[in-house]
């Protein structure tokens, strides 16, 4: 039957193209056809479709377990929570600007709850709790982590699981030394005028947990140096600093809200 | 708001997201756009004439609504919030067919391809019923967009390639269709889309926003 079904339409194609054929030699006068005929360029009308002008590549899936970190920006200030409920306690206030002017951020570090209003975890500066939804901005995603050593003086860049960057770190010296734990980078400062920050200083969510009193709230960030001749070793207040040759090839490959992991 | 977004906005969900837009409303982000040279300037540029700008031009605004598309089926398939597997299999698919769009026109305009804008989908990533609204919107004006670009496309060439997206995007629009309860195809003919009438859409739903300040030039005061 599949069969039949087959050849009778393999028939009905065939006498299409002889009728078209037959139409085309024919003396009687042009008869006005409104669609496909009048559609099909007039040198050939059998001539197949031009190729695509784009190559369109196979769909792919992301992979299982993919290594990707979220961040958003803070809509405003606001409050982080033991739990998602706008009834639990309040654990601190992540204002919506840093020290530096910058547009504060969070790493969003699980999957939203639906409790009447979602709520996602979150890490900041300071703080690891639940935030409202609204009061985040749009998810961005990093494939990058950097892990410090602070016993083998070492700054590791990885890419999609991949080591794409290392340089030799000087970090805190024993009185102020870099704390260690899990932060992310908040933002880039660039073209200042100050050489022992060197010409690129990344601004961290890490604190320095001695020098309290620093003005803007001791931040610990990974900058170049004006004494390069120091690294590596322990020889900062709890920054993490770098060659300017490295500080420099580190800002062309890692963005603004990657992981850090301090050991 | 248009009617396609009204059908499939029953909760008002886009015009919630619309009216709960900051002190950034919806004209400062065109503007600021514009004026930052980002992918929404594509948009906001088109003339009240409809002058063909050139198939670079109409490759450029297909590709900022590959990115609207991609952006969101993948920001949905991260999250993991979608409850049914029916929801996650389409967000899935969905995602790894637009990405497939993107790098295919990124490639064709190499360094005239624009930026990807910022996206924030104001939590339509995060609720199945919201996301499965949000979709059936994004594909039917995907097809729209497409047809209504159709009559400019000058290359033959080109022209085959986008019927080709085209008429993905419709199957995609029944697909999402059919999973919101909706007749899939129930017209016997679509309308096209303008430039202007899709730029009003997009910006009616406050997804595209203003990258958020990160650089500074501030003098550092970490502790050194």
């Amino acid at each position: 039957m599949i069969r039949g079904a087959a050849l009778a339409a393999l028939g009905g194609v065939t006498i299409g193209v002889a009728l078209l054929l037959l139409d085309r030699s024919s003396d009687s006068p042009p008869v006005t056809r409104p669609s496909l005929v009048a559609a099909v360029p007039a040198d050939d009308p059998l001539a197949p479709a031009p190729a695509p002008g784009l190559s369109i590549p196979a769909p792919r899936l992301l992979a299982n377990g993919e290594a990707v970190s979220v961040w958003a920006p803070l809509r405003a200030s606001a409050v982080v929570r033991a739990a998602p409920s706008s009834n639990a306690s309040a654990l601190g206030t992540l204002p919506a600007r840093t020290p530096e002017g910058t547009t504060n951020i969070a790493l969003v570090t699980g999957n939203g709850v639906d409790r009447q209003a979602l709520w996602v975890p979150v890490r900041a500066a300071g703080l690891t709790g639940w935030i409202s939804r609204a009061a985040l901005g749009g998810y961005q995603t990093v494939d990058t982590l950097l892990e410090v050593d602070t016993r083998a003086f070492t700054a590791t860049l990885h890419r999609a699981g991949r080591v794409v960057f290392s340089a030799p770190v000087g970090v805190g010296t024993v009185d102020a030394p870099t704390p260690t734990g899990d932060f992310f980078v908040r933002n880039v400062l660039t073209r200042y005028s100050s050489a022992a920050y060197g010409p690129i200083a990344f601004g961290t969510s890490a604190r320095s947990e001695t020098l309290t009193d620093w003005p803007a709230g001791g931040f610990v960030g990974i900058h170049g140096t004006d004494r390069p001749d120091l690294l590596p070793g322990r020889v900062s207040h709890g920054c993490i600093r770098l060659r300017n040759i490295d500080i420099l090839a580190l800002a062309r490959l890692m963005p603004v809200g990657t992981p850090v992991t301090i050991t | 708001m248009d009617t396609y977004f009204e059908q499939f906005d029953r909760d008002g969900a886009l015009r919630e997201t619309e009216a709960a837009l900051p002190a950034e409303t919806r004209r400062d982000l065109l503007l600021g756009a514009l004026a930052g040279g980002t992918a929404l300037a594509l948009f906001a540029s088109e003339p009240a004439s409809a002058a063909t700008k050139g198939d670079v031009a109409i490759l450029n605004y297909a590709l900022v609504l590959e990115y609207l598309q991609s952006s969101f089926y993948t920001e949905a398939e991260r999250r993991k919030a979608l409850r049914t597997a029916t929801a996650k299999q389409t967000a899935r698919v969905l995602g790894s067919v637009e990405r497939a769009h993107v790098a295919a026109l990124e490639q064709a305009l190499g360094s005239a391809a624009v930026k990807r804008p910022f996206f924030d989908f104001r939590g339509t990533t995060e609720n199945e019923d919201a996301f499965i609204r949000t979709g059936v919107a994004f594909e039917d004006l995907g097809a729209a967009a497409y047809k209504g670009q159709a009559h400019r496309i000058q290359s033959k060439a080109l022209l085959q390639a986008a019927i080709s997206i085209h008429s993905v995007e419709a199957r995609h629009a029944a697909w999402i269709r059919y999973l919101a309860g909706t007749t899939p195809a129930s017209s016997a003919f679509d309308e096209p889309k303008t430039m202007a009438q899709v730029n009003r859409l997009v910006a009616s739903t406050g997804f595209i926003v203003r990258r958020p300040t990160t650089r500074s030039r501030r003098r550092p005061r970490f502790t050194g």
